[in-house]
């Protein structure tokens, strides 16, 4: 059950509210309107058949990203990312970010189309290191580790202000409402299960997911799938009223991020100096992260309980990776059919006896007809393709066990905490917190005018 | 009294703005539904009315009116498509600025009025606890729904694939998946020493036999050593393949494969020709138009089978007994003059050119098929129209080529795998002559435009780099043209008769016979053989002089092109197949 945030309440009366529930609504309905007519876009028209000799101009294909922009893009990655940094960090300004936002959103977004990506380097670093024959551009393995090695030192000032996905969600959030702290957590485990089939399909060459149905490309480029027009029109209409849900349970970067982040040397503070606990923090963050002060050690009654507790956690971890790594195993055999040469090894074995077809064969014919040229070399190559799907898919069933594992021991542990604090890998560095605490407001001198008392009225 | 006003006066405008860009961005998103519900129904290509049209010019291809109504209703309907997705595109535009605009008006208005924190009192006991009890429960069912989507997963579609190498050799010895048969096909020595396609071993209309017959009397009877009467329709030319002559007929009721004794001209067989029905719709089926019918593409052999193919569509490969191996139908094909691209076959495999409709409809192929099986090899699409010129393949720079001709290309493929290996772009009109390989240099006529010299051992498009010479006199625009590797000889369908230096392209002599030609000229030894449409015949010396060695009424009309085999010629008249040589 989602509930409001404390410090967003609705002054006007209920009309107002009713109104502005009914502009969310119409909004989401205009972005699923736009989202037709952007998958219209893929609609090719073929011209007309000319009887006066006019030559239709030849279609070409662009060419390929000059090798200096594509240098010029890792700068502008290391620049924007040292300037989120240094707005989180030194000036401690959520306008700053905003602009950084934009900034990033345009350059990265819809100049560069949203490729490359870091979120989709991933799987370039994940084909590399399982495909000796496939080499990562200098490019794209920059945008792979730049934003992890900031994450490592600052935390994730790369979706503070730099990645296009988490700027577009975040100028999109009207209306933040909080989760409940159960659906949240449940969910958080979502990114790193994505993340594991995203590396396996890309490891084995088969289909690179996280590009495939990457929600927002499309918006970037005004034309894409269907399925990925829509996801992307919905995840931005729910992102209307809850936070960044690409960034919190889908995104498989973000979950490397957030293990780089939890062992940062720099943390966000919300507040500059010491806490007052006055909690008026309490409710700004609305990404569910953060923390209330807790002490170290409960009660002792409750205490015991909870070292059984994580005894028999601790215990069941083994069985967990054991039973994800047989279902992972099992998992292999299907789902290496995604893979170009199994998919054909298949169809080839169903259909290998079958008269030959009438009429102009298709290219997966064509392709069937190739197999026949030499049919052990294919069904060969398929069954060592599905037997790699089969490792794989033990080391991503087995991923799957830990992740869920240890994310039921760390539910299970009591941390010492004696400020509110966000939660290290958690927080976006967004900057919006720094607003709610009245020390940045004394220290920096700004009126607390944005925030205004409507009961006045 | 305060300075700063109230809250909801200064929000009063935003959440106007907001109003307003809400109701804009809605109403824009109905007016764009509505009109893309509309384009669809614009589609020109989804027009019945223009689809009824259309069916209905091939009934009356001379309906200048209706064909009028036709381009201007299709002018109609994609004018307006296209200003509708114009209208569509500035739409988008329209609409995220109006989502943007409300977004914006939304955020400044939260922003306004949005309330101070107000902490409230917290609550005793340990709500941390019992959060993350609850969280722990979140996890576990997230677990557990993964757990059970993967193995549900893995319960899904069993595998056909083998999982051991033993188990992969053990299917295909099942014959599930049947492993190669080597090659079967005729040697090129054997195919050299017979008349497997179009116009000889090579395409090329060239005989490398010395004792071919040079005169003879059709009224006399001398020189002619048999005449079988023709009973099937067609126009296609006779193949010859050890003693036995093919040549295919046919109509909408049937199409058949017809094989006659090459010495005594008795008929050994007849097969008619079984095809499963074309694939689509049944009634947009071929275009066959009568001057052409249904069997204008001449047969071809690689020694093991013999191929035909006809204007529905109808391919067929039939062993040498006359028992059919295999059919398929390849239509339906859109050619206003009807189908009649010749077979060709490389090795065990037979070539197919499916040159149809416009460059723009992307309907035009080039096809390997395995012999055996009529299993499509490779196949390449051509961004050409309908032609009617038959390919040849060469061997040259290395490699086995396939030479096509289609309005503008001069195309060559690999014939192992079709891969394109160059391109000369100098072809207009409709492209009826084939073309031939001689000296080198691949010889292709745009019709009645100029004959070209290639030489086939360029990559990419080689039209600046690779014509050797062009000619321009007396091109023809049916026939196509022959050459011994020293001269070139052309005749155009009102028999003017042309010879050629084949290095340069410089013009010999001409002769002008004054009769309609549409069978292709051949030449053997140093002869060159020409037929007429109303039964002449004539033999003249392949020299830089014009000779006429001999002319001959034979009583019949010919379209197709002589078939040469040891001492004999055979002539596909409309009437009879002739055979004419020395009595052995």
């Amino acid at each position: 059950m989602a509930h409001e945030s404390p410090g967003d309440g609705m002054a006007g009366g209920g009309l107002w509210a009713l109104a502005r529930r009914s502009m969310g609504i119409v909004a989401v309905a205009a972005l699923l309107a736009l989202s037709v007519f952007t998958a219209a876009g893929e609609q090719r028209f073929p011209p007309p058949d000319f009887e006066s000799g006019h030559q239709l101009p030849v279609t070409s294909t662009p060419a390929a990203r000059a090798v200096w922009l594509q240098y010029a893009d890792a700068m502008v990655l290391a620049a924007t990312l040292g300037a989120s940094a240094w707005l989180v960090y030194r000036k401690r300004s959520r306008k700053g970010l905003v602009a950084l936002s934009i900034f990033s959103l345009v350059y990265f977004g819809f100049y560069r189309k949203g490729c490359v990506c870091a979120i989709g380097s991933t799987q370039n670093i994940a084909l590399a290191l399982c495909d000796s024959g496939y080499a990562v551009p200098a490019v794209v393995t920059a945008f792979f580790l730049l934003p992890l090695i900031f994450a490592l030192f600052g935390g994730r000032v790369f979706c503070a202000g730099v990645c296009p996905h988490g700027a577009l969600q975040d100028l999109v959030l009207i209306k933040p409402i909080k989760l409940p702290a159960w659906l949240e957590q449940g969910l958080s485990v979502l990114p790193y299960l994505y993340l594991g089939a995203g590396v396996l399909f890309a490891a084995t060459g088969s289909a690179f997911l996280f590009c495939q149905y990457d929600p927002f490309v499309p918006l970037f480029r005004m034309s894409g799938r269907s399925v990925m027009v829509v996801s992307g029109v919905a995840l931005l209409g729910l992102g209307m009223f809850v936070g960044r849900p690409d960034c919190r349970f889908l995104c498989p970067y973000g979950a490397l991020l957030k293990l780089c982040a939890a062992v940062a040397k720099l943390r966000v503070r919300v507040t500059p100096a010491a806490c007052t606990q006055c909690r008026l923090c309490e409710a700004s963050c609305p990404f569910g992260a953060m923390r209330e002060p807790a002490a170290a050690n409960p009660e002792p009654r409750a205490l015991a309980a909870d070292r059984r507790r994580l005894a028999l956690l601790l215990a069941l971890l083994p069985a967990l990776v054991a039973g994800g790594a047989w279902l992972g195993g099992r998992f292999g055999v299907p789902a290496s059919r995604m893979h170009p040469t199994v998919s054909l090894a298949e169809r080839f074995v169903r259909e290998g006896s079958a008269p030959p077809k009438s009429g102009l064969p298709t290219d997966e014919d064509l392709a069937l007809e190739r197999a026949r040229e030499a049919p052990k070399e294919l069904l060969t190559q398929a069954a060592a393709i599905r037997h790699r799907f089969v490792i794989g898919g033990w080391v991503f069933g087995g991923w799957s066990g830990l992740v869920i594992g240890m994310k039921l021991l760390s539910l299970s542990l009591h941390r010492r905490r004696n400020d509110y604090e966000p939660d290290r890998g958690d927080c976006f560095a967004c900057g919006r917190c720094f607003e709610y605490c009245p020390n940045t407001l004394s220290q920096s001198a700004i009126p607390a005018s944005p925030i205004r008392d409507s009961s006045r009225v | 009294m305060s300075d700063i006003p109230p809250a909801s006066t200064l929000s009063r405008p935003w959440r106007l703005t907001a109003g307003v860009a809400a109701v804009f961005s809605v109403l824009l998103g109905l007016a764009m539904v509505a009109g893309h519900l509309g384009t669809r129904a614009e589609d020109p290509l989804q027009s019945p009315q223009l689809r009824e049209m259309k069916a209905k010019l091939p009934l009356s291809p001379a309906d200048e009116l209706l064909k009028g109504e036709i381009r201007q209703l299709d002018l109609q309907l994609r004018g307006r498509y296209f200003r509708q997705l114009e209208r569509t595109s500035s739409g988008v535009y329209l609409l995220i600025g109006g989502v943007a605009i409300f977004i914006l008006a939304s955020t400044r208005v939260r922003r306004l009025e949005r309330q101070p924190p107000m902490p409230q009192p917290q609550v005793d006991g340990s709500p941390e606890a019992a959060r993350a009890a609850a969280a722990r429960w979140a996890v576990g069912a997230i677990g557990v729904a993964a757990g059970a989507g993967l193995f549900a997963l893995s319960l899904g579609l069993r595998p056909a694939l083998p999982e051991r190498a033993a188990d992969i050799d053990k299917l295909l010895e099942a014959g599930a998946a049947p492993a190669p048969v080597p090659s079967d096909a005729a040697s090129p020595d054997e195919l050299a020493r017979n008349w497997p396609r179009f116009r000889g071993p090579e395409g090329g209309g060239v005989s490398s036999l010395t004792n071919l017959p040079a005169r003879w009397d059709a009224k006399t009877g001398a020189g002619i050593l048999w005449k079988t009467p023709m009973s099937s329709p067609g126009f296609n030319s006779p193949i010859i393949w050890g003693n036995r002559v093919f040549f295919s007929g046919g109509d909408a009721s049937q199409r058949e494969v017809i094989c006659l004794d090459l010495k005594t001209g008795q008929l050994l067989w007849r097969q008619a020709v079984a095809a499963p029905s074309p694939a689509g719709n049944a009634a947009q089926g071929s275009e066959i138009p009568d001057s052409t019918g249904y069997a204008a593409s001449t047969m071809a052999t690689d020694g093991r089978r013999v191929y035909a193919i006809f204007a529905n569509g109808d391919l067929a490969a039939l062993d040498l007994e006359g028992k059919q191996l295999w059919s398929k139908n390849m239509g339906p094909f859109k050619n206003s003059y009807g189908h009649a691209i010749s077979l060709a076959t490389w090795r065990d495999r037979l070539l197919l050119q499916l040159d149809q409709g416009e460059s723009d409809d992307g309907k035009s192929k080039l096809c390997a098929l395995d012999g055996r099986t009529g299993q499509v090899v490779w196949q390449r699409a051509r961004k050409v129209g309908a032609s009617w010129a038959s390919p040849i393949v060469i061997e040259a720079a290395g490699k086995a080529q396939v030479i096509t001709l289609a309005a503008p290309w001069v195309a060559a493929y690999a014939a192992a795998d079709g891969a394109e290996l160059w391109r000369v772009e100098c072809l207009g009109g409709e492209v009826t002559p084939s073309p031939v390989f001689a000296g080198g240099l691949v010889l292709a006529a745009s019709p009645s435009e100029k004959l070209l010299a290639i030489r086939p051992d360029g990559q990419g498009d080689v039209t600046k780099s690779k014509v050797v010479w062009s000619a321009e006199d007396n091109v023809p625009d049916i026939t196509s043209p022959v050459s011994n590797g020293e001269l070139a000889f052309t005749i155009s369908s009102p028999g003017l008769l042309t010879c050629y230096d084949a290095k340069d392209g410089k013009k010999q002599w001409e002769h002008d016979y004054e009769m309609d030609c549409h069978a292709s000229p051949a030449v053997a030894g140093n002869r060159v053989y020409l037929f007429s449409q109303k039964g002449a015949a004539v033999v003249v010396e392949a020299a830089r002089e014009f000779k006429e060695v001999f002319r001959t009424e034979m009583g019949d009309g010919f379209h197709a092109s002589p078939a040469f085999a040891q001492g004999r010629m055979v002539l596909r008249g409309m009437t009879n197949i002739w055979c004419v040589g020395e009595a052995q």
